[in-house]
């Protein structure tokens, strides 16, 4: 295709991707390096019958006029980074040098605000993921086998918690989930311990939040593995079986590494789709024991008397960082395949 | 109606040439096939000419038009894909209306213009189905259709036999062959079967790597091939190749020893014979062998002897009997033999 | 491939057939839990007493006198104004999806037609930028969209839904359009077309089983999103999912849980709907995406 020609069909799509996603990233960056302003105070002289005293007060309109003037902000460098907020380098510096033991610097760490999120992330995603992985093949193999008119019913009520609304998803689970639902009630009773409730047990929080995850992960998996099992070479397979391997040997010889390059792009995508991990902390009001670093972003935009810019600027600048890492081998392999092609 | 010239005609993608420096003149009227193994470029050279690929270098003229920057729907020239590109959403009808509708041509000559074509190539009872419903020779000939309805200065056929079964292949072919004769429009056609361009062509290119190795009538490319890659890739078997010493006039090799060249030729040389201008003989032949292989073919009975490291083929009357490992004897005659160098591979004339 | 020959033993059906059932119990029950709980009061389907009265509804019954109530629904729809987040929802979810598809249908068709190597590196930056966050995105919007007085409309979300979706869409579409042969399009070209006719006419008739499969993703996308809308449209605006989460915001009042509980359902009711009918198209869509991404 022509030079001329592509662009043509391709410019109203990177057009919209630069103006809503590029300049965006940019402008996050700038924002992360800027920091509200102060109020600006001023000395006033109050006097009185009684003589007279100075007084520190916040000019309001200066203020204000400060503000629009230079919405940014002020200039902070890279002090929104290292505040206690984010890296917190100060406190973790305290942290080190003052603790006893690994295991106490290791929760005292995880105790501020950026480590706590960062941390549950992290969990998110390498628990979640795999889990999904798992009880996706499962289901896959499973339904497999089943007559097939039952097929289709199954995969129906199989693609549900997949394409729920996330917060809507986490939200059904919640409410099931809470001391007055059908399944924390029954934990309660289960563990006879009336006080095991989402709000009281960060352990519990955590696990629900896990189990969200898998239950909206696993459909995807499932999905792609079945349409991969319709795909195993019958050939193969019956050849396995005429050299005598039993079933188990089958999944494992013939099955498995046949889905295993859907499997790492599951795996990658789902690694990336979890790093995102935003909605159920809404959904589960989980904010006192589990944060995630979407979160911590949007919490900084919702802020109750003044949204936090730069904060929440530095937060996403971090957060993209860490979906670049996690972006990397996606993109080495996309780099092969498209030179293997070319070749 | 129109000639088409190439002049000196490059493609190249980055530092791999697809078609090296590509100069012939096609005159009107003339069948032209570019022959040639997959990769050789004459797929690119056809889309070159269509206006399908970019010209990297060189000139393609259309009569008497510089068509380089032209898209190819200024070009006025048809082609027929080798998976036909039928449109699967429109009628038989409507495939072949197609190019009549967005060409503006006025629309009362529609009806008229595609049910000519349609007859030409018997379709008239499946004008109203779509290209699922057919089989693929019918889709084949939907695809001709459409090519000739517009009568275009010149018709592109990119393999278009190659997706068919043997037997329509034949029929098709003897179709596409009346076609040129009734409408005598310049066709050029692309394939890999040598039998396909034998049977179809006024002339032939022959390529490989891009480069052309050799142009001419069909009987001129079987019977004086220009290097061992045609006399190699033409005939059914190939050419036997051998590669031997020549010394004052006398080609020898392993099992072989043929005399009476010209005796200014000497060094290594290859040596080339078409399995049917050679004999089994009953004695003292050029040829003395074990045979490797014996193969009944019908008409005739084929042999294959370990020759100089190559397996050679000699066809023998269809009544020849003999088993494998039997040596026999087989008479070369310095006349029926072909010599090429066997450095360049080029043709060495022998008078 | 082994209903023929490889005949299971008893044990394995029975424990094969066991999990699939306890799989359906766990992705379904939720929903039809919440469902059911839906029509009855807070006190049922929060209650101190035991899930029991959540099925029977012994609360309800006492309240209102029978055991199903549209309360929620009524408080939902009509005293807090869900209607208009359902229409807000309508209006940017169908605009998202057509407009994505324009602009999705005409740049991945580019990308999947053109060999250049700036193609691949479009690719690759839709692939980084599909990666991204909403929410960081949506730290970057807010001030530069104070600053243009452009908070808070429907339009911004849906442009800004529609580029978000961008990187998604070309990727879908262009692996779809692989698939149509270029033969299709060159054909077409010689017979007379400009590329832009041989893509209108020829090649997105037969695009079309792509086209609605990418619809319904681009929907979806739309439909479920939290971060844009709840960030990005003033409270008037409101679209679905924000509004949902407002009535949580003031959960301490009586019974404005189950308003959420109501609008809960009513907002999964159409997904249910979408999967339904385009199962199949969801179902190729994530494959499609798996095979060739």
């Amino acid at each position: 295709m022509p030079h001329k020609t592509f662009f043509w069909f391709i410019l109203p799509s990177v057009v919209a991707m630069i103006l809503f996603i590029a300049l965006p990233i940019a402008s996050v960056v700038i924002q992360s390096v800027y920091v509200e302003h102060e109020r600006v105070l001023v000395e006033v002289e109050n006097c009185g019958p009684f003589g007279c005293s100075t007084e520190v007060r916040v000019d309001t309109e200066a203020t204000e006029q400060l503000r629009s003037e230079q919405p940014l902000g002020r200039f902070n460098g890279l002090g929104t980074y290292l505040n206690r907020a984010h890296l917190a380098v100060e406190e973790v510096g305290t942290i080190v040098s003052t603790s006893a033991s690994i295991g106490e610097a290791l929760t005292r760490i995880y105790n501020l605000p950026f480590y706590k999120a960062f941390l549950f992330t992290l969990i998110y995603c390498f628990v979640v993921t795999p889990l999904g992985i798992m009880l996706g093949f499962t289901i896959a193999l499973a339904v497999n086998t089943i007559p097939r008119l039952l097929k289709g019913p199954v995969i129906f009520f199989s693609l549900l918690p997949m394409i729920i609304t996330p917060l809507i998803g986490s939200l059904i689970l919640y409410w099931m989930f809470s001391s007055n639902g059908i399944l924390g009630a029954t934990l309660q009773t289960l563990f006879n311990d009336p006080t095991l409730t989402l709000r009281q047990s960060p352990a519990l929080t955590w696990i629900t939040l896990l189990v969200y995850g898998v239950w909206t992960a696993a459909p995807f998996s499932f999905v792609v593995f079945y349409a991969g099992l319709q795909t195993v070479p019958g050939d193969t397979l019956e050849s396995a079986m005429i050299d005598g391997a039993s079933r188990w040997e089958r999944v494992r010889f013939v099955i498995i590494p046949h889905l295993a390059p859907l499997a790492t792009f599951v795996g990658l995508v789902q690694l990336m789709d979890n790093f995102r991990v935003f909605e159920p902390i809404v959904g589960f009001s989980s904010e006192a024991s589990a944060t995630s670093l979407s979160w911590l972003v949007f919490n900084d935009l919702v802020g109750q008397d003044s949204q936090a810019f730069g904060s929440a600027a530095a937060t996403s600048v971090i957060t993209i960082l860490g979906v670049v890492i996690l972006l990397t081998p996606v993109l080495i392999r996309t780099w092969r395949d498209f030179n293997a092609k070319g070749a | 109606m129109a000639q088409i010239r190439l002049k000196n005609v490059c493609k190249r993608w980055g530092s791999f040439v697809g078609v090296d420096n590509f100069d012939l003149e096609i005159p009107d009227r003339e069948f032209l096939v570019l022959l040639g193994p997959s990769g050789c470029g004459k797929t690119t050279t056809m889309r070159m000419i269509a206006g399908l690929e970019t010209v990297t270098e060189g000139e393609i003229w259309l009569g008497d038009r510089m068509v380089n920057k032209l898209e190819p729907k200024d070009r006025d020239i048809s082609m027929v894909f080798q998976s036909y590109g039928l449109y699967p959403n429109m009628t038989v009808y409507e495939n072949i209306r197609f190019p009549l509708r967005v060409r503006r041509i006025p629309k009362e000559e529609h009806d008229k213009r595609v049910m000519r074509a349609a007859e030409m190539v018997e379709l008239t009872d499946f004008l109203h189905r779509r290209p699922a419903a057919l089989s693929g020779g019918q889709r084949q000939r939907v695809a001709l259709a459409r090519a000739i309805v517009r009568e275009p200065n010149a018709f592109l056929m990119d393999e278009p036999l190659s997706n068919l079964d043997a037997k329509l292949r034949v029929s098709t072919r003897a179709q596409i062959k009346n076609l040129h004769h009734t409408l005598k429009t310049t066709t050029i056609y692309v394939t890999h079967d040598q039998i396909e361009a034998m049977t179809l062509a006024d002339r032939v290119v022959v390529m490989n790597k891009g480069v052309v190795q050799q142009v001419g009538t069909p009987t001129e490319i079987y019977d004086t091939p220009a290097n061992t890659f045609v006399a190699g890739f033409i005939g059914s078997p190939a050419m036997n190749l051998i590669a031997g010493t020549m010394k004052d006039g006398v080609f020898s090799g392993q099992n072989i020893s043929v005399s009476g060249f010209n005796k200014s030729i000497a060094g290594e040389v290859t040596l080339g014979f078409r399995a049917e201008d050679a004999n089994v003989a009953t004695e003292g032949g050029e040829i003395s062998a074990p045979i490797y292989s014996i193969e009944l073919l019908g008409e005739a009975t084929m042999i294959s002897m370990r020759v100089a490291g190559e397996l050679v083929s000699i066809k023998a009357a269809k009544d020849f009997r003999a088993e494998i490992g039997d040596t026999i004897s087989a008479s070369v005659p310095a006349g029926i033999c072909h010599l090429f160098d066997s450095k360049t591979g080029a043709r060495i004339e022998q008078d | 491939m082994s209903a023929s020959v490889g005949k299971q033993p008893l044990y394995l059906k029975a424990a094969i057939s066991g999990f699939v059932i306890l799989w359906l119990i766990v992705a379904a029950f939720p929903f039809l839990w919440t469902v059911w709980g839906s029509f009855k009061v807070e006190a049922d389907f929060f209650s101190r007493v035991g899930w029991w009265n959540a099925i029977v509804g012994t609360r309800t019954e006492l309240q209102t006198g029978s055991p199903f109530t549209g309360d929620g629904y009524y408080g939902a729809w009509v005293t807090r104004d869900f209607w208009r987040a359902v229409v807000n929802t309508g209006i940017v979810t169908i605009s998202v999806t057509a407009i994505s598809l324009v602009l999705g249908t005409l740049g991945g068709y580019a990308l999947a037609r053109s060999g250049h190597k700036y193609a691949f590196w479009i690719l690759i930056a839709a692939l980084v930028f599909r990666a991204m966050p909403h929410i960081t995105l949506v730290s970057g919007y807010l001030l530069p969209f104070f600053e243009l007085n452009i908070w808070g409309h429907l339009a911004t979300s849906i442009i800004v839904l529609v580029a978000i979706n961008q990187p998604f869409t070309l990727w879908m579409l262009h692996s779809f359009f692989l698939s149509i042969p270029k033969d299709l399009d060159e054909s077409a070209m010689v017979d007379g077309c400009t590329r832009f006719q041989a893509f209108r006419l020829v090649v997105i008739p037969v695009m079309w089983p792509g086209v609605i499969t990418t619809g319904l993703f681009s929907f979806l996308l739309a439909y479920n999103d939290f971060a844009v809308t709840s960030m990005l449209l003033s409270q008037d605006n409101q679209t679905m999912v924000p509004k949902i989460s407002s009535f949580l915001g003031s959960i301490q009042e009586q019974g404005n849980v189950m308003y959420a509980v109501a609008a809960v359902v009513s907002a999964t009711v159409p997904l249910f709907i979408l999967v339904l009918f385009f199962q199949r198209q969801i179902v190729s869509g994530l494959t499609a995406g798996a095979v060739k991404g």
